[in-house]
């Protein structure tokens, strides 16, 4: 430890204000419940601080898929493992509300600590306090607008701001374990007899805590668990609802692609290094069709399992001189203006052989919601990268 | 375990140094409003929602007695919780026109049921309660 005279040089006192300013909240004993304690706070943080991590590294994994850096490799299989972390990041986001609540309700009074500012260090740990809590509470409430499609009171692209303010919650959460660790330990390890609340006890709390985090689970996870879905009576989707009892995101109509997708002189573009071709409809559906069941898993936490029938993205790299598909694929939309309008297929996925460009969905005809002419469908990828109403597919050289 | 603190304390300071400097090159982030937004979740919860719900404690402590108490703080605060994720799906501002696949459910009806629930689940336990201390 520091020695006190270089301390105070290197972290100068502050001046406490006068005590005519010590009111309200911030008289000693206003807050009176015996429930609070170090030991119920460390707790809580515990649970709050691996709820945290999960959501930050189910959130990281999806963000690399979608913004691939050169080091980052995803593979097309198991098929359902990013309809398993979306779904654990979305739920676990949901189930921490209780979590959260009760956390920052045990520290309450320490937002009225007198006096405000001991010393700068002081100030400084206390404003980073103030940035996790606004982070945490950032996170989760622009997560449930999100999942909840309520863009309005956001004012701002839901999916940066949460990525970028995800890093600022885990690092002043990181500093705040770093800040309080000997706090914690002591917590955890405190077996004191607790004093009578005459209300919930800890253990009362906590178990409340956890109970509440089950009912919001129960009450919003058959939007990707089916067995949940008669319960999920909260869930934002029913996996068996929509165009060809499918959900869909963005409808054919919004996506202003009706024209160009019911055009007869539709053309699907395949270039390689053998060059381009110009396939119609007809010359589609003459090439051999393949049926893989595979899920939509949205990166709202939403997903459903289906059946697609169409042709093999790898065979169709065959035609323009990319033997097994083993290419990264650039796949174009006939949608005009739009972030989602292309979507890059990495190789273990082009030659996946259940990536299809799909032209059925449960043996019907696609809907226009769904992507007709042609979507695109590959295992263990964000349904945000499913390419709808494909117009083209640019092989990239190896 | 002290240098553990300071390991701990380097990796969450470069966390933030990055987040802030990752906004600040985003051409997505709008800073006054990302910045604004924050500080409204934080100013809205410890100014609004959480002195709500101590003085609806400080209610429930004057009001409900000693055996009965914790039974009525625990249906709160799942009432509590489960509005927060509920209330923007019962508002249903989401809703578009042309997507009946987007919020499908009438999620009045699924609040309400969901509190039902943890209601007559306290409302037995209360009831249990009482007979035993007869």
């Amino acid at each position: 430890m520091l020695r006190a005279p270089f301390r105070r040089l290197i972290d100068p006192a502050l001046p406490t204000p006068p005590d005519a300013f010590r009111r309200g909240p911030f008289r000693a004993g206003v807050f009176r419940s015996a429930l609070r304690s170090e030991r119920l706070t460390s707790q809580l943080g515990l649970w709050l601080g691996i709820a945290f991590g999960t959501c930050f590294l189910t959130g990281l994994i999806s963000h690399l898929i979608q913004h691939p850096p050169g080091w980052f490799w995803w593979p097309s299989r198991p098929v359902w493992l990013y309809r398993a972390t979306q779904g654990i990041h979305v739920a676990t986001g949901l189930a921490t509300v209780p979590l959260l609540g009760a956390k920052l309700w045990s520290v309450y009074p320490r937002l009225f600590t007198w006096p405000p500012a001991r010393t700068v260090v002081h100030t400084l740990e206390r404003g980073s306090v103030a940035v996790l809590v606004a982070a945490a509470l950032f996170q989760v409430v622009t997560g449930i607008l999100n999942v909840a499609r309520w863009y309005t009171p956001m004012g701002f692209f839901f999916t940066t701001a949460h990525y970028w303010t995800a890093w600022l919650a885990i690092g002043a959460l990181l500093l705040h374990i770093a800040v309080q660790l000997p706090v914690i330990r002591r917590g955890l390890a405190d077996r004191a007899p607790e004093p009578a609340t005459g209300g919930l006890s800890r253990r009362g709390l906590l178990a409340t805590v956890a109970g509440s985090a089950v009912l919001i689970t129960v009450a919003t996870a058959g939007e990707t668990v089916p067995a949940l879905n008669a319960v999920s009576v909260l869930g934002p989707r029913r996996p068996d609802t929509g165009p060809q009892h499918l959900p869909v995101n963005t409808s054919a109509r919004n996506a202003q692609v009706v024209a160009a997708a019911t055009d007869p002189a539709y053309r699907l573009r395949i270039s390689g290094p053998a060059g381009t071709r110009l396939l119609s409809l007809a010359d589609l559906d003459a090439l051999p069709q393949h049926t893989a069941s595979l899920p939509i898993a949205c990166v709202e936490g939403w997903s459903a399992d289906a059946v697609w029938t169409g042709i093999r993205v790898a065979d169709l790299l065959a035609l323009v001189g990319v033997p097994d598909g083993n290419a990264q694929v650039l796949v174009e939309s006939l949608q005009q203006h739009s972030r989602y309008a292309s979507s890059i297929l990495a190789p273990p996925h082009a030659r996946d052989p259940l990536t299809l460009l799909a032209r059925k969905l449960h043996g019907q005809p696609l809907a226009l919601d769904h992507g007709y002419p042609l979507r695109l469908i590959a295992p263990n990828r964000p349904g945000v990268l499913q390419t709808k109403c494909v117009a083209a597919l640019t092989a990239a050289d190896r | 375990m002290r240098y553990a603190r300071a390991a701990l304390a380097a990796l969450g300071l470069a966390a933030i140094g990055y987040a802030v400097v990752g906004a600040a090159g985003d051409r997505d982030v709008v800073p006054a409003r990302h910045a604004g937004f924050l500080a409204t979740v934080l100013v809205l919860h410890d100014g609004v929602l959480l002195p709500a719900i101590i003085a609806v404690g400080v209610l429930v402590h004057f009001l409900v007695p000693p055996p009965y108490r914790a039974t009525v703080q625990s249906a709160l605060l799942a009432t509590a919780a489960v509005t927060v994720v509920a209330l923007p799906l019962v508002l249903g501002y989401g809703r578009i026109a042309d997507n009946p696949s987007a919020l499908p459910r009438d999620y009045a009806y699924g609040l309400l049921t969901v509190l039902a629930v943890v209601w007559l689940a306290a409302a037995v336990a209360l009831l249990v309660r009482a007979a035993r201390r007869r």
